[in-house]
């Protein structure tokens, strides 16, 4: 079909343009405005990347980000009409990508800022349902199963990318640096309704997390977590959570 | 059914439109925006379109695409379009996509009849798939095929005749086009059905040394009002749409656009 052969041949002559000329010679009148075509393709993408990415646009500069997302957009061709789903994989290209291996943490903010952007994309939560919890019989408390915001990720990072994230929003007044040295992050990054959340729980808060993720029943994650963490005190826990808003569902 | 002169909905607007419930006959929605989110742009347009009748835009069916079509895509969009029960559904005479990867951008089609046969076919499914006519808007051009039989125009006289569509008649683009691409503006109004004519589109060009690019990124220029009064005496006043994508201004700044539009619009009525 020679269409088809066509489409090909136009869709290998934006990413090499070293094949644009045989396009050129062999379809093209005005061919000198085959560029107009690349440079819109290559802007839409990379200004994808950006708006997702702000923060790492902003600590590298215009530039240096424009380069990046230029390798990038070769190597990740975009596979959807939905833009929303292009660049998910970008935290793991600079992981990879020597010349941002200067800053170590830009993987990891990466993966932040990704993740920012799913949730806030992702479906509204659920509202716990409190009088049909107030209605287990004590009885049966171990065997419930708690679910926390279905469209809700934690993340944990060896870098304050927290912090970094804070520093680099718009609204943020100071020119605060920080100290890579402070300390990782461990992340709880949720909605609320249509209000983007995210929460540091402490070690303890974590660990209980990480178990309700399992999806197992309280009885069995008090088990486990008193064998590895006998000092973490989920009945005092599990209020707190509720009254978050972490915990959105429950089943039995 | 729409009449008048409408205005893109855009977020930067959602909160102005909901606090002073403006005087905008309707709103286009682009499709794409609100297919694969969840997020509060839905919550703000299900409050919107109940004060406001609404068309779907989109730029993802890949019409002109040799790959199969996207059923994923085309599903979400009738499940968006059930909801929102919009006065028309229309996207463009382009390809997006090949082998399974995207351009995200509107590629140009060469005119052949090859190219004729496979869009109404495609059309046709697409129109089988949502259960009604779409609108095919014309594109902005920037070269041509040297393989190429028909012009544009004839192209979509066929294209709207056989696939058995609607037109959206971007104004603006065949201006763009008309200037890139070297022919009279006029032989495309000439030729196109009216009865086939469903909607317009108006917005503004950047103008670069070689060639005029179609950013939607400014005030209409007077080329293009030239010719949408041309397009008004061959159609009919048609519903109008006020499209602006970057650097979007505040909403009286397209409302004084969409009041020009109107002026035009009646001044044709009371000829």
């Amino acid at each position: 079909m020679e269409l088809r052969q066509l489409q090909q041949d136009f869709y290998q002559a934006i990413f090499e343009a070293d094949t644009s000329q045989a396009l050129s010679q062999q379809y093209l009148n005005l061919s000198e405005n085959f560029t107009v075509y690349r440079n819109s393709i290559l802007g839409i993408l990379t200004r994808t990347l950006e708006s997702i990415y702000p923060v790492c646009y902003r600590l590298v500069g215009d530039k240096f980000f424009t380069a990046t997302a230029r390798v990038y957009i070769d190597r990740y061709p975009s596979v959807s009409p939905d833009l929303g789903t292009y660049g998910h994989a970008f935290a793991e290209f600079l992981s990879q990508f020597e010349p941002a291996a200067q800053l170590p943490y830009l993987p990891d903010l990466a993966r932040l800022e990704w993740h920012w952007h799913c949730v806030f994309h992702g479906e509204i939560t659920n509202t716990l349902d409190y009088q049909a919890l107030g209605k287990i019989p004590q009885e049966q408390w171990g065997e419930i199963i708690f679910d926390l915001p279905q469209n809700s990720i934690l993340l944990s990072s060896i870098y304050p990318i927290h912090r970094i994230w804070q520093v680099n929003q718009p609204d943020y007044q100071t020119d605060e640096l920080v100290n890579l040295d402070e300390g990782g992050s461990h992340i709880f990054l949720w909605r609320d309704n249509y209000d983007m959340r995210m929460d540091l729980p402490t070690p303890a808060e974590w660990q209980l997390l990480q178990a309700f993720q399992t999806k197992n029943q309280l009885e069995i994650i008090c088990e486990n977590l008193a064998t590895v963490e006998p000092c973490i005190d989920v009945a005092a826990l599990l209020p707190r959570f509720v009254q978050r808003g972490w915990i959105v569902d429950f089943s039995i | 059914m729409i009449q008048g002169v409408g205005i893109g909905l855009r977020s930067c607007h959602y909160q102005e439109i909901l606090n002073t419930q403006p005087n905008i006959p309707w709103f286009e929605v682009l499709s794409d925006n609100y297919m694969h989110s969840q997020g509060q742009h839905l919550d703000y347009l299900d409050k919107i379109r109940q004060y406001y009748p609404v068309t779907l835009h989109g730029v993802g069916m890949s019409l002109g695409s040799t790959d199969p079509l996207n059923r994923d895509y085309l599903n979400s969009l009738k499940r968006l379009a059930d909801w929102l029960e919009p006065a028309y559904i229309s996207d463009h005479l382009a390809w997006i996509s090949i082998n399974g990867n995207y351009l995200n951008e509107l590629m140009p089609l060469p005119y052949t009849e090859e190219t004729l046969k496979h869009l109404v076919q495609r059309i046709q499914q697409v129109q089988e798939i949502l259960g009604q006519r779409i609108l095919i808007e014309n594109p902005a051009t920037y070269l041509t095929f040297k393989h190429s039989t028909l012009s544009e125009w004839e192209f979509i006289c066929e294209l709207l005749e056989q696939a058995d569509c609607y037109l959206l008649l971007d104004v603006n683009n065949i201006y763009v086009s008309a200037i890139n691409c070297q022919f009279n503006p006029l032989d495309y109004l000439n030729t196109l059905p009216a009865n086939r004519v469903k909607q317009i589109h108006l917005a503004g060009y950047e103008e670069y040394p070689n060639y005029l690019l179609d950013t939607h990124g400014h005030r209409v220029h007077q080329p293009v009002w030239q010719l949408y009064k041309k397009a008004l005496n061959y159609f009919g006043a048609v519903p109008t749409l006020i499209e602006w994508d970057t650097d979007i201004p505040e909403l009286d700044i397209l409302r004084a656009e969409a009041r020009i539009a109107e002026e035009l619009q009646q001044s044709m009525v009371w000829n």
